[in-house]
């Protein structure tokens, strides 16, 4: 870049931002550097940063046809050489652009795997946040949940030996209604919870059980089947009880956490009975 | 279509392009093809979810961001309440998005919807509750990208809208005021 930018960044992009301009500074400039004016900031639309994210990582193309350059709120240059190969989606090089309209494909694969692996260690690992759910899980995504009950699903219909179709078919029914449906209970209750906030959470709560299904898939001693279902269904209730238990009103907790414990308690059977 | 257009403006993310319409193709398709050849749910299941769920994840943060300028995504804000948020580019850069690229990705988008939905009407009609499953799956992921652009285009067009007429006042008003400085 010709310039550095003072605009503060939002933390989590920093590093990125560095990595990126230095790559900028030490590469050779090509094409137009587009110097636009500057527009006044919009209304609070661009929630993460409203700074130029400096662009891809993709390499240049070259200019056989006019590329736009998405104006940040100060100028900048055009692209800088490509830094990895891994984004082949997201063809030309962008211009100059702030906010996560132009970031490069590969952060974006960056944020969301870092973003779930985050919203896991929150959920069912002891952390410090556990005490203000409503915190814990501000980021909610659906991606974690979605490969949980697949796996979960795929580990259920392996580990049968008949029927597998119909083992994969009824537990991905059952964990994907199941979630909706007590998260309509919560709201039925009387509860204050975020309807894709709750899918998120019940769907992390289930990695213990995940790792459950698996350990049961290799051994098949009923007794430490037993076992480790009852510990992985102790520890998948203790990570959704504080969230579930603190969006109802105190007298209807139980009504909340019943049905939460009994979805958890038959997906546990369904384990077990797997042979 | 394209006649009123110069002759070289072809698309001008091909590449993003052909992800963006590729995932969606390759679940249809993996989705038709696979109920001749694979007698296994579970794989047809996976492969196709996975696929339609790759697609989802591709128009949302790249093709949108890349065809159309758009983007939509949920936050949670410290009251604990749920808001979505919707960014777009300015005017200009709006303005001058290829007209080929954007009609590529809304056309995609509806015609991969009522594809779904076509077949699930079929499956219905079959009786086979499990195909629905997958349908079902593929279909709300459609559809929530769809409506999900379209509030977001919405929008977009709002805030236009409202710079515009700001503008317009800022000009007014600072022609009004050189007017009087000369007097």
């Amino acid at each position: 870049m010709s310039h550095s930018d003072t605009i503060p960044l939002h933390a989590s992009s920093q590093s990125d931002i560095d990595e990126i301009e230095n790559l900028i500074n030490a590469s050779v400039q090509s094409g137009p550097a587009t110097v636009l004016p500057a527009r006044p900031p919009s209304p609070p639309r661009i929630p993460v940063s409203s700074s130029p994210f400096i662009p891809s990582n993709l390499p240049p193309l070259p200019s056989t046809h006019q590329k736009p350059s998405f104006v940040p709120s100060v100028p900048s240059a055009p692209p800088p050489p490509p830094v990895n190969s891994h984004s082949s989606i997201g063809a030309s090089g962008f211009g100059s652009p702030p906010n996560t309209l132009t970031e490069p494909v590969w952060d974006t694969v960056k944020r969301d795997l870092s973003r779930i692996v985050s919203n896991l260690k929150l959920v069912v690992f002891p952390n410090p946040y556990r005490e203000d759910p409503g915190k814990a899980l501000r980021d909610w995504d659906l991606w974690g949940p979605f490969f949980f009950i697949v796996f979960l699903g795929l580990t259920l219909s392996w580990s049968a030996s008949v029927k597998k179709s119909e083992v994969f078919a009824v537990a991905f029914a059952l964990l994907a209604a199941g979630a909706v449906i007590l998260t309509l209970n919560v709201l039925l209750l009387g509860g204050h919870i975020i309807f894709f906030q709750s899918l998120s959470l019940l769907g992390y709560c289930l990695f213990p059980l995940d790792i459950g299904a698996v350990i049961c898939m290799l051994k098949d001693n009923v007794i430490i089947k037993v076992a480790v279902v009852c510990v992985t269904l102790a520890w998948s209730s203790w990570a959704a009880y504080p969230f579930m238990s603190s969006a109802v009103n105190p007298r209807r907790k139980a009504l909340a956490l019943y049905p939460v414990f009994l979805m958890y308690v038959s997906v546990g059977f369904l384990i077990i009975a797997i042979d | 279509m394209d006649l009123t257009q110069p002759p070289g403006e072809n698309y001008a993310n091909p590449r993003t392009c052909f992800f963006h319409v590729l995932f969606k193709a390759a679940a249809l398709a993996f989705y038709i093809l696979s109920a001749l050849f694979i007698d296994n749910f579970v794989i047809i299941f996976v492969v196709t979810v996975l696929l339609a769920a790759l697609d989802f994840w591709v128009v949302k943060n790249v093709s949108g961001r890349i065809l159309v300028g758009l983007r939509w995504w949920n936050e949670i804000n410290d009251l604990g309440e749920s808001v979505w948020k919707f960014e777009s580019l300015e005017q200009e850069s709006l303005a001058r998005l290829n007209k080929k690229d954007s009609w590529l990705f809304w056309w995609t988008l509806y015609l991969t919807a009522v594809a779904w939905v076509v077949l699930g009407i079929f499956s219905l009609i079959r009786f086979q509750a499990d195909y629905c499953l997958i349908i079902g799956v593929c279909l709300t992921l459609s559809v929530a990208n769809i409506i999900g652009f379209t509030k977001c285009r919405k929008d977009a067009k709002k805030q236009i809208q409202k710079f515009a007429s700001q503008t317009i006042a800022n000009r007014v008003s600072s022609t009004i005021q050189s007017a009087f400085s000369v007097v």
